[in-house]
């Protein structure tokens, strides 16, 4: 019994995240040109889309030990405590983002890989700061329904989080490239 | 107040940077292969799904075993009977998981018109292998983090995601690699 109820619980959400990464892999596969011609690029997929992971995860997590510590609830959603997390969460993808293009950048001439390191970072600084707005927005308006209906957010966030972010930050990282490549 | 965003900033920085570090070498690995993965899109297509499957059913596993320890219905054994029954279930889910995804996979690179270059029997046996290695690593590894923590007497729950997703980023590239060779597909 055991079993069963874990395999019930948990096998449609992993399997419907698991399609959830179908379509974030499916962008990485229509960018084969621009991974062609944006050396590096590939370099920091998985370090942007981790990023987005733990620090939206976390910022969730935080929202729900928030709502049972009763420190926000529906009715008081937008308030001080509220704007410091999204401060916070968004000076972090600020900071790593910009650690990220250095890291991507050094360790790709240490391989005979000469990326443009302005071009580099700039997607970088671009997908990671959209995206991070993108989820935070995302973040809040999950919480702010969850907080309606009276459901535990630390049950919904987490997987909700880590499906739309992955699709989110793939074309984010997507976008930007584009846009890199044409403006500068 | 309880929250300051300097703090936010400050607790989250070092742990950041360190996967930050291991997603780079990650990264570094698709670098090297990145001729044959545009060459073969299937397989681009794969690592995102590879990886979220197996973060995921770790971090459950963690999630589930945290919750277990701290109630007091698992120990700190490597007999303890409802650890071993997570643990097979997780690989188990980990099996069914993957091979339908593969499917998925396959019709849409068939679907999509994009390049395929490998057979459907070929394709879903190597995902499967690759998929199956890179559970049981998980899924020890997410044993392994969550019992470690709570001996420490850190939260497994904060201790668990954040190891296995970064642990599973890696091998999961690893593995991929290592399978399509042993295929001897030409990536």
């Amino acid at each position: 019994m055991y079993a069963k109820e874990m395999v019930k619980q948990s096998l449609p959400l992993i399997i419907f995240c698991g399609l959830g990464a179908i379509v974030a892999g499916s962008t990485l596969g229509v960018m084969t040109d621009l991974l062609k011609e944006i050396p590096g690029l590939i370099v920091i997929i998985p370090a942007i889309i981790a990023l987005r992971g733990n620090i939206s995860t976390a910022f969730g997590s935080r929202l729900g030990s928030a709502y049972h510590l009763g420190v926000i609830d529906a009715d008081n959603l937008w308030n001080e405590e509220l704007k410091q997390n999204i401060i916070g969460s968004l000076m972090l993808s600020f900071l790593v983002s910009i650690i990220i293009g250095i890291l991507a950048y050094v360790s790709s001439i240490l391989m005979k890989v000469y990326p443009n390191p302005v071009k580099l970072i700039s997607i970088v600084l671009i997908a990671g700061i959209i995206s991070g707005i993108i989820l935070t927005l995302l973040t809040i308006s999950i919480i702010y329904l969850v907080f309606k209906r009276g459901y535990d957010p630390d049950n919904i966030t987490g997987p909700a989080l880590a499906t739309f972010g992955d699709i989110i930050t793939m074309l984010c990282i997507f976008g930007s490239a584009v846009f890199v490549e044409v403006f500068l | 107040m309880i929250y300051s965003w300097k703090k936010i900033v400050k607790h989250g920085i070092p742990l950041l940077t360190l996967t930050i570090f291991i997603e780079i070498f990650a990264g570094q690995l698709l670098l090297i292969k990145q001729d044959g993965l545009v060459w073969f899109p299937i397989f681009l297509i794969s690592i995102p799904v590879i990886n979220s499957v197996s973060g995921n059913i770790g971090s459950v596993l963690g999630a589930r075993l945290a919750s277990g320890l701290h109630v007091g219905y698992i120990s700190i054994s490597i007999k303890d009977k409802r650890m071993h029954d997570n643990l097979i279930i997780s690989i188990l889910m980990g099996v069914v998981t993957y091979a339908i995804l593969a499917i998925v996979i396959y019709c849409i690179v068939v679907f999509g018109n994009l390049r395929v270059g490998i057979g459907l029997f070929e394709f879903i046996t190597i995902l499967l292998s690759a998929g199956f290695l890179l559970i049981c690593v998980v899924s020890l590894a997410s044993v392994l983090t969550a019992f470690l923590s709570f001996k420490r007497g850190l939260d497994p729950d904060d201790m668990v995601a954040p190891v296995v997703t970064t642990i599973g980023d890696v091998m999961g590239i690893v593995f991929l690699f290592s399978i399509i060779s042993v295929f001897g597909v030409g990536i």
